[in-house]
């Protein structure tokens, strides 16, 4: 990145003996829009923690615009911070909670009224200005919490499971707010959450975290389409993982010996050496059911499990000792348990995984 | 089943009754218009009431005990308050661990030989027969209440009310004032309310460190019923537990009204 | 450690601070004043220095040498504060008695006659060892088990060995066992009656527990000295209790209730019956409601269920509640002191006698730490037992 706003150097935390994140190198552009996505314990929350200022770093330095802010306390960070249980404070009224950053920059008293009916009226909350937050539902205590982060028009927002504690179809319609509020006002996000599928839909790019570490950074369809560790590909929607040897490499093209004795071509980036083991995934709906591909990788397989999901049905079939996961749409020609299926998948839509 | 239920109800009405009766009996007893403390009341009046307002000992020790009930409340709420501050982590290290058992100790250590101790040593200082002395010895008996109320609390809000105000741009001192203070009121009303009763109750270290000047009503109470015992005495356990129970019906109905309020 | 850490305890620290300095001052230094005063006894070696030295070579058999006489008399012309000639009598006096008309005869003499005095020809009780020997004790050492020894009924004889002191001077076990037994008779009485009786209201819900609880917390929220009026009231001979019992015709007398072990028992049991019972109560409600059921599931009878499991489990809120009554009821003081005759005064009132009725306050020093050393085993035990809980639940 040429112009990082945000630039994290080999940042490292740990409490007592236990290391949290390790030698972090992070940067984050201006107007950007990143997830931290990984499992709790990875590390995600503790480097958003570190850029609020609520954790000091044990190592490194954190740079925001330009400054190294890893001393500086928390309320002279300028960020905005929104909690997964909101934090918004129980003995204000909404609006005195959304206009406490602006009372402790000191404006004028007409000038955070005028601001704070704006604000509430960006979340559409303006009618429940004097209720107290629990008298709020979730949904809307979460549209006060977000006001009350960007009121001050904070350089950063950092957002920590925000939408966790909210039911399915809400935590859809927020996603959606969140990325509207994004892009109109050009906000720079630090978005840390757990959920893959939150991550996908709203992100500039994801960081996906492993053991205090980042295990891979993209955009969201490289991440999907090309992960790069066995981790990132199970952790990001669902793959088959295959073993095997590789026999030869053309070009961009390796030819790899499945453990049965099948070879399946697969395209790579990497110089891979014969004999050397590598670890293929492919996503279930890249395979194709019962139609041979000339260009690409066409295996039997027996079904040993199908079922129904709605919009989709998924096949479990097993071939030579592998059993693979398939994703298919309705249409298929009714398959039942036993049948013997031609599977195939395009040598692109195979790709090497680090163990 | 039923002997069970029986007994179950037989054993529990007797033991309220001997938990209540006691406090009951005596209210009557404080509108009697005789000089015994007896039933069948002969006729019933005020005396006692005016008695208990009027009286120079009485009065003058209702007096010193407002005044050195509200310096202990004062006292105790400020320095355990700030010292419940200290201790709210939820992991302590072994130092505070020890200061927080420390805090304690005052409510264990029995008061006749606290007593002792402070007429010892508040003889040396000049602090015996003042009022600063009974408020100092008050103070060291009430302000675990005031810890541990405080600290209750205390630890119950959470950490990240705080932090989302220091984000919000509150410097450490206006989180304090603004938003930590603000959730630890109940607490410390309460501690308030407990240090100021402890110090209305309390007989024994008044004994000790008190002089004439500061006799106190529980002190004055205590004499009378040692020495000669009058029917103001039940007007004074009237008043007391009379008060007792508004402030108890007072508190549980302003915890009834907010839960319902949250509830909402 | 890092430096926030670091940092963030040293704010704790300095929260603490005002509140620790506070007691450290005045209620630490206190109970260190009342420890010290169990033990100094300076008054002898402060007014005798000269004895004191002669003394130290003397074998405390021999007859008394012309030096300490000499010494002595040198020593007691040098005290012109009457007062404290007076403490010098009276620590004297309290190993010894007869001081108390030998020593002024002695000053009067030795501030009237300005040469050397032969004190056997002016009162031949300084002829007889003992007295000397009371005098050495006295006079070469600034500290003294004589009172940590008097609280346990000891002393130490002619010879400095410990001993018993005689039957009829004892008074102090005595003290200590009733104090004993009477703290163990209200525990157990609120173990009768707390036990039961959270049981039951952890048995019931809604209004009823209400009710139950309330019935505990209203007496624990009065006034201690207004329940003891009111027992006060209700025990006298012609109090409540007394004239129901004679109008129903039981009994045709007023039964003794008040200045005797009855009154003072059935006093501290209600005052102290909230300590047990809230213990019991906060374990009790902690048991999942399913296991008695689950138990009853699984074939036991409700007898044994409960013997096997409710028991058990509710027997640690009861342990806890005893050690909490006892400790309380043994440093008791208001209570014994207004309902209670002579004979049920507790180790406190002792304390309190020695400190306010006789200004000895070496024994009482020494009595409170008796006391206080049993209050703190006492604690420390319970404790380690509410630890224990909270690490294992």
């Amino acid at each position: 990145m040429n112009n990082p706003f945000i630039r994290l150097e080999e940042v490292s935390k740990s409490f007592g003996l236990l290391t949290v994140v390790e030698g972090l190198n992070l940067e984050i552009g201006k107007g950007e829009f990143i997830s931290l996505l990984g499992p709790s314990g990875s590390g995600k929350t503790t480097i958003l923690m570190m850029l609020a200022g609520f954790e000091n770093p044990t190592s490194g330095a954190i740079w925001a615009g330009g400054k190294r802010i890893d001393s500086l306390p928390p309320h002279r960070r300028n960020m905005g911070v929104v909690f997964q249980n909101y934090a918004l404070f129980p003995h204000m009224t909404v609006s005195q909670n959304v206009a406490f950053p602006l009372k402790m920059r000191s404006l004028p008293r007409a000038e955070v009224k005028e601001r704070v009916g704006k604000a509430l009226d960006m979340v559409q909350l303006g009618s429940l200005a004097e209720r107290r937050p629990s008298q709020l539902s979730g949904g809307q205590q979460q549209r006060v919490a977000l006001a009350r982060a960007l009121i001050f028009e904070p350089e950063v927002v950092l957002m920590d499971e925000p939408l966790g504690a909210l039911d399915k179809q809400l935590r859809e319609q927020m996603q959606l707010d969140i990325r509207d509020l994004h892009r109109r006002l050009k906000l720079t996000i630090v978005f840390v959450t757990h959920d893959q599928s939150e991550a996908l839909t709203m992100s500039d790019r994801i960081a996906i975290f492993n053991r205090g570490k980042i295990e891979q950074i993209g955009k969201p369809s490289d991440i999907y389409d090309h992960p790069s560790t066995q981790f990132v590909a199970e952790f990001i929607g669902e793959t088959n993982l295959v073993w095997g040897t590789v026999k030869s490499m053309e070009g961009g093209t390796a030819r790899v010996q499945l453990p049965a004795g099948q070879q399946v071509l697969v395209e790579t980036a990497t110089d891979l050496g014969p004999n050397s083991k590598v670890c293929l995934s492919i996503r279930p709906e890249r395979i194709k059911v019962g139609r041979r591909e000339a260009a690409g990788n066409n295996i039997t397989a027996a079904v040993s499990d199908i079922v129904y999901h709605g919009d989709h049905l998924r096949l479990i079939a097993r071939s030579d000792g592998q059993s693979l996961i398939i994703k298919t749409d309705r249409s298929q020609p009714t398959l039942s348990i036993g049948d013997e299926v031609q599977l195939s998948f395009l040598s692109s839509d195979c790709w090497v995984v680090r163990p | 089943m039923s002997v069970l239920r029986f007994s179950k109800l037989i054993f529990g009405s007797a033991t309220v009754f001997f938990l209540i009766a006691p406090l009951i009996a005596i209210l009557p007893l404080a509108f009697t218009d005789s000089v015994f403390l007896n039933y069948p009341i002969p006729a019933y009046s005020t005396r006692w009431f005016v008695e208990l307002f009027t009286a120079g000992v009485w009065q003058r020790s209702i007096i010193n005990s407002l005044i050195i009930g509200c310096g202990t409340t004062v006292l105790a709420t400020f320095l355990g308050t700030v010292g419940a501050l200290g201790l709210r982590d939820k992991q302590l290290s072994l130092v505070l661990t020890t200061i927080k058992t420390v805090f304690l100790l005052p409510m264990v250590v029995p008061a006749v030989v606290l007593g002792v101790g402070m007429q010892l040593m508040f003889a040396r200082y000049a602090l015996t027969n003042t009022y600063l002395g009974v408020i100092i010895a008050h103070t060291v008996v009430a302000v675990p209440f005031v810890v541990v109320n405080v600290l209750a609390v205390l630890q119950g809000i959470d950490r990240r009310l705080e932090q989302a105000a220091a984000s919000l741009g509150a410097a450490p001192v206006t989180v304090l004032k603004q938003v930590t203070l603000p959730l630890a009121l109940p607490g410390i009303v309460s501690g308030a309310v407990f240090a100021f009763a402890t110090s209305l109750d309390e007989v024994v270290l008044t004994l000790f460190v008190a002089g004439p000047n500061q006799r106190t009503l529980a002190r004055q109470m205590f004499s009378t019923i040692r020495e000669n015992i009058s029917p103001a005495i039940a007007a004074a356990a009237f008043v007391f537990i009379v008060g007792t129970v508004l402030i108890a019906i007072v508190v549980n109905f302003s915890r009834g009204t907010k839960r319902a309020k949250e509830v909402r | 450690m890092n430096a926030p850490r670091l940092s963030k305890q040293v704010i704790s620290l300095a929260l603490v601070a005002p509140l620790l300095l506070f007691l450290i001052v005045f209620f630490a230094l206190p109970l260190v004043t009342m420890m010290k005063s169990a033990v100094s006894d300076p008054v002898a070696a402060r007014t005798l220095p000269a004895t004191a030295r002669s003394v130290s070579s003397w074998n405390r058999t021999s007859p008394p040498t012309v030096e300490m006489q000499a010494a002595f008399v040198a020593d007691l012309r040098q005290i012109s504060d009457d007062q404290l000639f007076g403490d010098l009598v009276r620590r004297l006096n309290s190993a010894k008695s007869g001081f108390r008309t030998l020593m002024p005869k002695t000053r009067k003499a030795a501030l009237d006659t300005a040469g050397s005095i032969d004190l056997v020809a002016l009162d031949k009780r300084w002829g007889d060892i003992s007295y000397w020997q009371a005098v050495s004790v006295a006079a070469s050492s600034k500290i003294t088990d004589r009172n940590l020894l008097a609280a346990v009924d000891l002393q130490r004889d002619a010879s400095g060995a410990i001993a018993s002191v005689p039957a009829d001077a004892s008074a102090n076990k005595a003290i200590m066992l009733r104090t004993f037994v009477m703290a163990l008779t209200v525990t157990g009485a609120c173990v009768l009656i707390g036990f039961p009786f959270a049981m039951i209201a952890a048995s019931v819900d809604g209004w009823k527990r209400q009710l139950l609880l309330g019935a505990v917390l209203l007496p624990l929220w009065t006034s201690l000295l207004v329940r003891t009026a009111a027992w006060f009231i209700l025990l006298q001979d012609r109090g409540l209790i007394n004239s129901v019992l004679m109008q129903s015709g039981v009994t045709s007398s007023p039964i003794p209730l008040i200045f005797n072990r009855a009154g003072v028992i059935i006093a501290m049991t209600h005052v102290l019956l909230p300590f047990m019972v809230l213990p019991i109560f906060s374990v009790l409600i902690g048991i999942p409601k399913n296991l008695m059921p689950a138990a009853a599931s699984l074939g036991a009878h409700p007898v044994r269920a409960f013997l096997n499991v409710l028991l058990p489990l509710g027997l640690r809120g009861v342990v806890s509640g005893s050690l909490l009554v006892f400790m309380s009821a043994l440093g008791y003081y208001i209570t014994p002191a207004l309902i209670g005759g002579a004979k049920d005064q507790m180790i406190s009132s002792v304390i309190a006698y020695y400190a306010t009725g006789a200004a000895n306050w070496g024994m009482a020093g020494a009595l409170g730490l008796v006391l206080l050393a049993a209050t703190m085993i006492l604690y420390a035990i319970y404790l380690r037992l509410s630890s224990e809980r909270e690490t294992s639940p």
